[in-house]
Formats: structure tokens, C-alpha cells, sequence
């Protein structure tokens, strides 16, 4: 569909970027991993004798930390919060950009339905955020099989990185929902990355204290938490669940809100 | 079967009005004209007939389709130039061209190589990137997007605006081939000069409300042109009374007049005076809007 | 004057919505204060357990940690992401918008130079941030007065949240720079979002390890928590490399605007 190629050439070199950053931020961040490993075992112990709100601190409660895998786990918290960046912006941005620009008298007058421009739209972002995840994927499992010796990772690795998937999904929705709804298509951006960033600061509140435990089912970064992820071994169906009614009904907001609004010129 | 046919189109913007219980019948194959001042509605209209935004009430049908229902449908035939153009940036004017051809059912090939005739004709580098085109350029590459397919209903929405006299002539000879063919032209403008060029019935909206839709023809009859004359001696003053003239005014060598009638029954008048310069002067806008504000409030 | 006045009505309500929120974080975050403090005493004797060299790479001090200025310090650190990207949306925002924007085809044309243009920006911009911080330093004292124990140094406590405004003016700066060097900046959010955040990313990650290198390149790291504790001022070198960045940045930004063509808005 012409729409979606022409998505895809614009967005071709930020997402060179974007996937050049996220390979750099794993890559120095499992570098660092080499302190740990020479502590050895003792350091596990004597953290989980710390209350919890001090580990929070540390952004490491509960990793082992003498593993790779464990402090992958320890290093996601930041590589989602920059896979939620990249989703969100690329989601308000998709939608919003043709009344920023104000190229929406060209398109829309088009024999072309605003559905079906949206349905390019959020294909070509979904392929930006797969083609993220991808490449967060494999340099993760590179480096760090790079790095811990030798010990299998692959489906640790894997786990943490479809749960990734769902986050991106998540925002990439609900910031399309966001510009699909709001008017000034300048504002649209800043809404849907502030909404993300108070879903982080809440999910540091969650981790920090017990108390407010019930606020995990607010924040998308407490569905996919690395710790829990890797404690369990599996996704939480719950959240899985929750996801895809999030994503869908974004999805069909944007769809509905869209379609019914007049478009700013 | 109309090219457009709105009936009671009325959109709110909020509370304030964009436009009320707009009627408007544009049949196929005539060039229509849409004339106002600025914030009349001109632009709302066209852009609700497009489905830029939504009715508040009211309907509307384009080669009997209705504009809610059928939008994709009824823009195949439709070629659109707006006020402002913006497109994106980064491409060139070939690559967005052959995009905005993309769109549309016809045979690529066919609306390549028209929009490749037209950039020679308007002398419009294709090469050059969006970025990089002055104002007048891009308006040209509106032009073409507008062109290129063929469409049967061609909507311009002040289209001058930025094209130098040249290309404004080769522009509406454009419309005037399209029109031949058969194409139905809506034309926005608050030039009137321009409308009286190229249209055949014309629409005047204010406020939001049609106040008058009328053919050129009786537009320009009922328009009134100032003479000033200069003569090498003046006649009696009876021979100007005629029909239509108003604002008399004479000295022993010039005269001067308000006429609003047939051109030629002043040029008769005129034929068989002494002259030795002539002045006639075209009313502005504001005249003719004033005249039809007068006619309105009175009626 | 007049752009200046302008401008600071312009920036009138999202003002109100950084303060406000930077507002919120302190005090949700300063709620959780006493879960913090928790038998302090148990918690530092498992901290010593720690070898050395690892209490140092995480920059744990025992002495510090557990007052109320380690723990505003550590919270700090989440008002000054927001904060950097409050003030480096507007950086970005003051030369972007004079380079393509609408606007500056009307502004530049007026008998005044663009660089008192981006002066007087630059003027508004700085008396927003001004105002933000006041507004967030009165709301943190207040907090920290209701929920701390024992009394504290209110030096200290300033010193501590003068960081804050410390580190948005380097990012007031780096957003101005981002801007004349940027061809077309269509959403500032886009441009300063990343930025802000690879920077503490950068900062977080070095943080576990390494300090001093990592302190010159990320300013999250400027300003140590720990040292201003202990010694009740900032670290002077860290002032210089500061002052030292924003001035080049800055003047940078100037000169590269000054020399630029200006795209028409069309």
C-alpha cells in the first residue's frame, strides 16, 4: 500500500537510530556486568536482607546479580523505558503528523478513507516496533551470552523480550488513541509521553513500596517486570490479557475517534 | 444528474457558525464560481464537501453520492487544490506527484505522463524537493496533483494565490481545456475579476448564508463602472440622462458618471462625443458587495 | 521586552503543569519516607557487610544514606529527569520555532536583531525555570518538614535542590544548541525526550560503576549527593565544567543562528 511505504521510508533512518541506541545501551550496560561476576555469591544474600525500599535504590531488588541473565534483568527497566519512548512518540506522531503538518488536505482529499490511512499507519508502526524488539533481541542475547561464559540465556532472554513486545504495543496504542482523539496535533505527543512516564514513576512507587501494590495494575512497566519474568519463568496470562484488551480497544478508539472528529487545519 | 448538490449544509465550529442552510446546485460540466469575503464560509464548505470535517446538519451529494457515506468513492473524480499547500518535505515534486497518483484507480502510466505534460507547461523543475520550491512552485505542483488524474470535478479554493500573472493565464486555459473535455469546476475566490474571467454561474455567500446566485452575465450588467471623460468642449447635460447613469457630474471640459446598464448604450453616447482621454474604471469589490448588502437589508 | 513578556504568557500554563507535577512526584515520593526508614539501624549493619569495593562503586555511604538528604537526593534524581526535559523542551523550542516556524517570518522582519530575539527568549525561558523551582523548593521544604523525624539543615536541603536548577540549565542550553544545529525540528518532544533520558541512562548505568569518568559526560552526574551532604557545598569543578559547557553551548548557538538563512514558513 503506497501509505504504508511511504511510512516506511520516512521513519527509514530514526529507526536506524533508535536501533543503534538500544544496541549501545545494552551492549555498555553488559559490560559493566563484569564488577559483578568477580564478587561473587555472598553480594545475593546480603542484598536480600535489605528492605525492600532501599534495593528499589538500587534499581536491583531481588536480581541475582552473579548471573548475566540477572543483570540483563536489572538493565531491562531501562530498555523498556526507551523502547516505551520510541513507541509512543512514533505512535502520537504517526497519527498526529498529517494536521501538524498540515499535509491532511492533501491526503484526506484523496480517494482514501481515514480508516484506511490509519490501517497503513499502524502497520508501519507496528513494523518499527518489531524491527526495535528485534534488534534489542539479538544484541541482548549477544552480549549477553558474551558475557556470562557460556551459560544458556536464550529463553530467559526471549521471555523478557516478548514482554517487551507487549509494552511497545501497549504505548504505540494508546499514544495512536491519544492523537486520534486530541485536536492540536502538537499536543498530541507531549499527552501520550507524559501518560507513559507517569505509568514508569508509578511502577518505582509499586517497587518501592508494598502499600501500594495495588497500583501495579495501573502501570503497563509492573505487566512485564524483568524480576518476575524471570522468577516465574513464564508470562502472567492476567497480563497478557489485560495487554491485548488494551492494545484492541486503543486500536479501535483511534479507529472511532478519528474517523468521527473534524481534522485540524 | 448534478455535479454537487447541497441541501440545508450547515456546520458549527463550537457555537460560533461556519455556515447555515447553505443550498447550492452545481450542474455538470459548467465552471461555478464561490464568491465572499474573507471567513464567509467558502472554505468550509468545500472542506465539509470533501469530508475535511463533518456536517452539523444538512446533506450533500457529489455525482449523486452522498459526501458522508461514499467519500472514497466520490474523491476518485475529484481533483482538489486548497488555499495553503503543504506537502510533505522530504520528497521530491516527481516522488509526491507519483504518490498522489498512486492514489487514484487510473492507469499510472496515464497520470504520469500528464503531470509530466503539465510541469512543462506550468515550467516546474520535478527534480527539485518540496523543501526547496517557493511558494508559487509549490502551488504548481497543487496544481498538477489536482490535474493529473483527470478528474470530473475539479475544487479550487483560492488557487491564485502566489502564481505569477503567466502562469495564472496558463493555469485557467488549463481549466478552460479541462472544461472542454467536460470536467465540472468548482472555483473559490474573493478575486472577482478572476471569477468574471472564468465562470459562468457564480455563488456570493456572507456570513455564511448564500445571498445570491446569479450568472455572470447579470453580475457584470449589474455592475457599475465609474466614467470620467474629458472633451474638447462639453455637450448639454440631457444627452447623458440616460438609463443607468447616476452620479452626474460636468464641468466645461469633463464629465463624469456612475452607469450600471448595457456597456453599449453608454459607448453610443460616447461615440459621438469629442473626446480627448476616457477614463473607465471597474468597481471594486467593495462596491459590488456593498451593492448586494444595500439590495439585501432593503428586500 | 515585548518578546520577552510575550513569550512568558506564552509559557504561562505549561508552567503551571511542570510545577505542579514536579510538585506531585516530590510529595508521593516523600510519602513513602518512612517505609524508607524502616530500621535504619539493621539495614546499615547488612550494608557493611558489603565488600568495600562494591559499597563504593554504588556510591553507598553509610553516614549519608539513610538521613532525609540521602533520600531526597536519591528522589531528586527523578524531579530532575522531568525537570531536564521541561527545560529542554524549551530550549529547543526558543531557537526552533524562530528558524521554521511560523512565526519567524513575522519576528525577524521587525526592526530588532535576532539575537536580542533569542535574548529575550532565552530572558522568559530562564525566569520560567526560576519560577518552577521556587514553586518546587517550597513544596520539597514542606514535605520534608512534615515527614522528617529529626530536624535537618535547611543549607544542606537548598543546596541539594539547587542541583536541580543547576542541571536544567545545561539542558537549556544543550536544547538551544539541538535547535540551530537540527534542520527541521517538528516536534521538540521527539528531539528532547531521548536526549534526556539516554543521558541519565548514561548516568544510572556508569553510576554502578566507575564514577569520575562518567560524572564529566553525564550531567545527572555533576552534582553528587554524598559530597554535598558531607561537605555542605558542590564540587567547584563541577561548577566549571558546567559554567564552562553552557557558556560555549550557548555561544555556539548564537553564532550558528545568527549566520543562518531563515526558511520561510511556507
Amino acid at each position: 500500500m503506497n501509505v504504508y511505504l511511504r511510512e516506511m521510508k520516512a521513519h527509514r533512518i530514526g529507526l536506524m537510530w533508535w536501533c543503534l541506541g538500544m544496541i549501545a545501551l545494552v551492549s555498555s550496560g553488559m559490560a559493566k556486568y563484569a564488577a559483578y561476576e568477580t564478587a561473587g555469591g555472598s553480594i545475593t544474600a546480603i542484598f536480600d536482607a535489605l528492605p525492600k525500599a532501599v534495593l528499589v535504590v538500587f534499581g536491583m531488588q531481588g536480581f541475582d546479580l552473579t548471573k548475566a541473565s540477572g543483570f540483563f534483568g536489572v538493565l531491562f527497566l531501562y530498555i523498556a523505558v526507551m523502547a516505551a519512548i520510541h513507541a509512543a512518540l512514533l505512535g502520537a506522531g504517526l497519527i498526529s503528523k498529517e494536521e501538524r503538518d498540515r499535509t491532511s488536505e492533501f491526503l484526506y482529499a484523496k480517494p482514501i478513507s481515514r480508516g484506511t490511512a490509519l490501517t497503513a499507519k499502524f502497520l508501519a508502526g507496528l513494523t518499527n516496533v518489531v524491527v526495535l524488539n528485534i534488534a534489542t533481541a539479538l544484541s541482548s542475547v549477544y552480549f549477553v551470552d558474551y558475557f556470562s561464559k557460556g551459560a544458556p540465556v536464550g529463553n530467559e532472554i526471549t521471555l523478557l523480550m516478548v514482554g517487551l513486545l507487549f509494552l511497545q504495543l501497549i504505548f504505540f496504542s494508546m499514544s495512536a488513541l491519544v492523537a486520534g482523539v486530541v485536536k492540536r496535533p502538537k499536543a498530541a505527543p507531549s499527552i501520550a509521553t507524559s501518560i507513559m512516564f507517569l505509568t514508569f514513576l508509578i511502577a518505582y512507587l509499586v517497587n518501592m513500596s508494598e502499600k501500594l501494590d495495588f497500583l501495579k495494575y495501573v502501570t503497563p512497566f509492573k505487566y512485564f517486570d524483568a524480576l518476575t519474568l524471570l522468577t516465574d519463568g513464564k508470562l502472567d496470562p492476567l497480563y497478557v490479557g489485560m495487554s491485548v484488551l488494551i492494545v484492541a480497544s486503543s486500536v479501535v478508539g483511534t479507529y472511532r475517534f478519528y474517523n468521527a472528529r473534524d481534522l485540524t487545519v | 444528474m448534478n455535479a454537487i448538490e447541497t441541501t440545508k449544509l450547515t456546520k458549527y465550529y463550537g457555537k460560533s457558525r461556519g455556515i447555515v442552510d447553505v443550498d447550492l446546485t452545481v450542474e455538470q460540466g459548467e465552471i461555478f464560481g464561490f464568491i465572499g469575503p474573507n471567513g464567509a464560509g467558502k472554505s468550509t464548505t468545500i472542506r465539509t464537501l470533501l469530508g475535511l470535517i463533518h456536517p452539523t446538519s444538512g446533506s450533500a451529494t457529489i455525482f449523486g453520492k452522498d459526501i458522508t457515506k461514499d467519500g472514497p468513492r466520490i474523491r476518485e473524480d475529484v481533483g482538489y487544490l486548497p488555499s495553503e499547500v503543504f506537502y510533505y518535505d522530504d520528497m521530491r515534486a516527481i516522488d509526491l506527484l507519483k504518490y498522489s497518483a498512486s492514489f487514484y484507480k487510473k492507469d499510472p502510466k496515464t497520470i504520469e505522463k500528464r503531470i509530466r505534460d503539465l510541469a512543462e507547461l506550468l515550467d516546474l523543475d520535478l527534480k527539485k524537493k518540496i523543501d526547496d520550491l517557493s511558494y508559487g512552485n509549490k502551488k504548481k505542483v497543487g496544481i498538477i496533483q489536482g490535474l493529473a488524474h483527470e478528474p470530473k470535478l475539479i475544487i479550487l479554493d483560492e488557487p491564485t494565490g502566489g502564481l505569477d500573472p503567466l502562469i495564472q493565464q496558463q493555469f485557467f486555459n488549463l481549466l478552460r481545456e479541462e472544461n472542454a473535455k467536460g470536467a465540472t469546476i468548482l472555483f473559490s475566490s474573493h478575486i472577482l475579476s478572476e471569477v468574471q474571467r472564468l465562470c459562468d454561474r457564480v455563488a456570493i455567500i456572507k456570513d455564511g448564508t448564500i445571498i445570491k446566485v446569479e450568472q455572470i452575465k447579470t453580475l457584470l450588467e449589474n455592475s457599475t463602472k465609474r466614467f470620467t471623460l474629458e472633451m474638447v468642449t462639453a455637450p448639454d447635460a440631457s444627452r447623458f440622462k440616460i438609463e443607468g447613469v447616476s452620479d452626474f457630474q460636468m464641468t466645461a471640459r469633463s464629465a463624469s458618471f456612475l452607469f450600471r446598464g448595457r456597456i453599449n448604450d453608454v459607448t453610443r453616447i460616447l461615440a459621438e462625443l469629442d473626446l480627448t482621454d476616457l477614463l473607465v474604471e471597474e468597481p471594486d469589490l467593495e462596491e459590488i458587495f456593498l451593492h448586494y448588502y444595500e439590495k439585501d437589508d432593503s428586500q | 521586552m515585548n518578546v520577552f513578556l510575550r513569550e512568558l504568557t506564552a509559557y504561562r500554563k505549561s508552567t503551571i503543569i511542570w510545577a505542579a507535577s514536579l510538585s506531585g512526584i516530590i510529595l508521593i515520593f516523600m510519602a513513602l519516607y518512612p517505609a524508607f526508614t524502616t530500621d535504619i539501624t539493621a539495614t546499615k549493619h547488612i550494608l557493611s557487610q558489603l565488600p568495600v569495593a562494591l559499597r563504593t562503586a554504588l556510591n553507598i555511604s553509610l553516614a549519608n544514606f539513610f538521613t532525609l538528604y540521602g533520600f531526597f537526593g536519591y528522589l531528586l534524581g527523578f524531579a530532575m529527569l522531568a525537570a531536564s526535559i521541561q527545560a529542554m523542551n524549551l530550549g529547543v523550542g526558543i531557537i526552533a520555532k524562530e528558524v521554521s516556524g511560523k512565526t519567524a517570518d513575522f519576528l525577524l522582519s521587525k526592526p530588532i536583531s535576532r539575537a536580542t530575539v533569542v535574548t529575550s527568549k532565552l530572558a522568559a525561558v530562564l525566569v520560567t525555570l526560576l519560577v518552577t523551582n521556587v514553586v518546587f523548593w517550597t513544596v520539597s521544604y514542606f514535605a520534608a518538614m512534615a515527614v522528617s523525624k529529626e530536624p535537618f539543615e535547611a543549607g544542606t536541603f537548598f543546596l541539594l535542590l539547587s542541583t536541580l536548577l543547576l542541571v536544567q540549565l545545561i539542558f537549556l542550553a544543550l536544547g538551544t544548541l539541538f535547535a540551530v544545529l537540527l534542520p527541521k525540528v517538528k516536534s521538540v518532544v521527539s528531539v528532547s525526550l531521548p536526549t534526556v533520558f539516554t543521558f541519565y541512562i548514561i548516568g544510572a548505568i556508569g553510576d554502578v560503576l566507575e564514577n569520575d569518568s562518567v560524572r564529566y559526560v553525564s550531567p545527572f552526574r555533576f552534582y553528587d549527593t554524598n559530597y554535598i551532604i558531607t561537605n555542605v557545598s558542590l564540587e567547584g569543578r563541577y561548577l566549571a565544567v558546567e559554567a564552562a559547557l553552557i557558556v560555549v553551548t550557548v555561544t555556539l548557538a548564537y553564532v550558528i543562528y545568527l549566520k543562518k538563512d531563515v526558511r520561510s514558513s511556507t
